[in-house]
């Protein structure tokens, strides 16, 4: 094989671990060897080789086109060095076209190549640019985390009519009646119920994710019954009921108003939670705070209540879209005095966040 | 080498499997670079056949672990056959022989269930094709688990030792994405996505499958699913449901579709009562394409 050609493989593959690839230089190896298993001059299948090698994740195929016809379209010696992308890909013509319009800079074994890359894919998109019409991928991670608390299960075991496993103690304990073991016993895993208990902070300042946040919780709503939704801005109120009218439609209208121009009273409003509601917690409930810790009430009483609430549950997760912003510290006074009693903080202001938080819950 | 991939290609169509030369990509880099091939891509667009296929080409046995939340190493690997062992203990118990010559034997393989892991570690004679099926449904310990027995192709058995595959399985993994898979186990895989197929490769399939369809019949039908693939359905019909409609049109008789036979037998391809409602609405207020030109 050409030398060149070699190159341009192992270029490829750094290209794309520099960005955010699974594949990358372990990888090149493979990818070596895929391309010699191609007919030499096939471009088309020289191009789905090197696919099949170094894409591992439906996100990636986008900005893998884009980065193969950069490196494959280079200047340079070799065989491969006509800059027309194969035919049969009409996605490829766009990227070239887009190419010759003279965006990318390429050095040979130089790993800063621009262009588009997984990280600033759907992904990673921040929910204030989102389109109304975006809101599928939240409807299916918030559907996989519904489906995952309804049928964890937990390390514990459990006697069972027909189980996972044979339970030899209680059969050998059983055969001692008869002098026989006549009987098998099963045991099996006890599911772990996990509930959650969330609550929406819908305030001005949230206004741009609230939306979002408010329809992940419908759709985590739609498919467990372990799930109670609260909102709260000036004053709290319980929304699990509305959240579980369909269509979403139907269910936003049922949603007290939002963005009150009074700001947030936090404090005030897990108070509430707290007197009327406590009785939800107990030691398998995470309790989910999704708030920018913008509180106009009185920092010390909210950290009371926060000590307070986390006494009574088994977590608190508090998620703060502004987390995900660069440079963002948490010196908003509430967020401050809240801090020191959560024990998740996490960001929740795109998709990879949400994915993330498939974690949290289920601790 | 270099026709290996046409050749491939063929052997699938001549399996009756409409391929790509993606697919055929993807499978010939898997036989000889020797590692998994994880597929995705929506329910029922093929991926579990694509197994079968290669199982049929090859001419070697197809051993499948369905997987499943609670999947765990005893179910998919193997297990003592307890039953067996207590049975055999009792049966002995007169004949006078030592304990540890009774536990040698309870011990052996003779006593061993093999479950579908094993199975395809130990396949005699030649390569088996091992179908880690919906691989999303197991959980993470799982997934960990797994990537232990593909990185080595051997197992311990304290009571026996460790046993090593004479011929390592080709394995293909399947995902309806349900849940994120690890990193771990994404690198150690090639990768296939398979889409929806094309009005002309869906076409294709449908001749191959239920030749029994008039042209006409044929190309409505696929013209109609995929528009149906377009509306925002809850439960996107596959191919499968494609030529459940043409083989149920084909026991009616029919010869083309009009909108009096789409109502009658909708449910061969909508599954979703939702779906079902828009669809006689749009069916009533002429919104759905009849003439079986690809849209």
């Amino acid at each position: 094989m050409e030398l060149d050609l070699v190159a341009r493989v192992v270029l490829l593959s750094r290209t794309l671990r520099s960005r955010g690839f699974l594949a990358g230089t372990g990888h090149s190896i493979d990818a070596v060897r895929a391309v010699r298993e191609v007919p030499i001059g096939d471009r088309a299948l020289f191009y789905l080789a090197l696919r099949t090698v170094l894409v591992s994740r439906p996100e990636e195929r986008a900005p893998f086109d884009q980065a193969f016809t950069e490196v494959f379209s280079l200047p340079g010696e070799g065989p491969l060095r006509s800059p027309e992308p194969p035919a049969q890909n009409p996605q490829q013509l766009s990227v070239a076209s887009w190419l010759l319009q003279g965006d990318a800079e390429v050095e040979d074994g130089e790993e800063e190549i621009r262009g588009a890359s997984v990280e600033t894919s759907l992904a990673e998109q921040d929910f204030k640019t989102f389109d109304a019409d975006q809101l599928e991928e939240i409807e299916r991670i918030a559907a996989r985390i519904a489906r995952r608390l309804a049928l964890r299960r937990g390390r514990r075991w459990k006697p069972a009519r027909r189980g996972a496993r044979i339970d030899l103690r209680r059969t050998v304990r059983r055969s001692l009646a008869t002098g026989e073991p006549l009987e098998l016993c099963f045991r099996d895993r006890k599911p772990r119920k996990t509930r959650l208990v969330a609550l929406c902070d819908v305030s001005g300042s949230m206004d741009l994710y609230s939306r979002f946040l408010l329809q992940f919780l419908y759709a985590l709503q739609g498919s467990v019954a372990r799930v109670e939704s609260f909102v709260f801005a000036t004053e709290l109120s319980r929304v699990t009921e509305v959240l579980r009218l369909r269509p979403w439609a139907h269910a936003l209208r049922g949603l007290p108003g939002r963005g009150f121009s009074g700001g947030t009273r936090i404090g005030e409003c897990l108070e509430r939670f707290r007197d009327e509601f406590s009785s939800m917690l107990d030691h398998r409930t995470v309790l989910v705070v999704l708030s920018d810790g913008w509180d106009t009430g009185e920092p010390a009483a909210l950290s009371a209540v926060m000590e307070d609430l986390r006494g009574r549950c088994r977590h608190v997760v508090w998620l703060n879209p502004l987390l995900g912003s660069p440079g963002y510290e948490p010196t908003a006074a509430g967020m401050q005095a809240a801090l020191p009693h959560v024990s998740v903080f996490a960001p929740a202001h795109n998709l990879s966040s949400l994915r993330a938080l498939e974690r949290h819950l289920l601790l | 080498m270099d026709q290996a991939i046409a050749q491939l290609l063929q052997r699938l169509e001549s399996e009756a499997y409409v391929a790509d030369p993606a697919i055929a990509t993807s499978l010939h880099l898997s036989l000889v670079l020797q590692k998994p091939l994880l597929i995705e891509g929506n329910a029922g667009v093929g991926k579990t056949e694509i197994a079968k296929v290669l199982t049929r080409v090859l001419d070697t046995d197809l051993i499948r672990l369905q997987c499943y939340e609670g999947l765990d190493a005893s179910s998919a690997l193997y297990e003592w056959n307890y039953a067996r062992q207590l049975l055999h203990i009792r049966m002995q118990e007169a004949s006078g022989t030592s304990a540890r010559e009774e536990e040698a034997r309870i011990f052996s393989e003779e006593f061993l269930l093999q479950r579908p892991l094993l199975k395809a570690i130990r396949h005699p004679h030649k390569p088996a094709v091992l179908l880690i099926d919906e691989i999303d449904r197991s959980d993470e310990e799982f997934e960990a688990f797994l990537l232990e027995v593909l990185s080595d192709f051997q197992v311990s058995v304290p009571e026996l030792g460790t046993l090593t595959a004479e011929h390592k399985p080709h394995v293909i993994l399947t995902s309806n994405r349900s849940r994120e898979l690890s990193d771990a186990l994404r690198r150690r895989c090639l990768y296939l996505w398979i889409d929806y197929p094309s009005f002309e490769k869906e076409l294709s399939i449908v001749r191959r499958k239920v030749p029994f369809a008039s042209e006409e019949l044929a190309v409505q039908v696929v013209a109609l699913v995929q528009h149906l693939r377009k509306l925002k359905l809850a439960k996107v019909p596959g191919v499968s449901e494609t030529l459940d409609w043409v083989a149920a049109l084909v026991a009616l008789h029919a010869a083309r579709l009009d909108a009096t036979l789409v109502e009658q037998t909708l449910g061969c391809v909508l599954k979703d009562e939702a779906d079902l409602r828009k669809l006689k609405a749009d069916l009533a207020g002429g919104r759905v394409p009849l003439t079986g030109r690809a849209a």
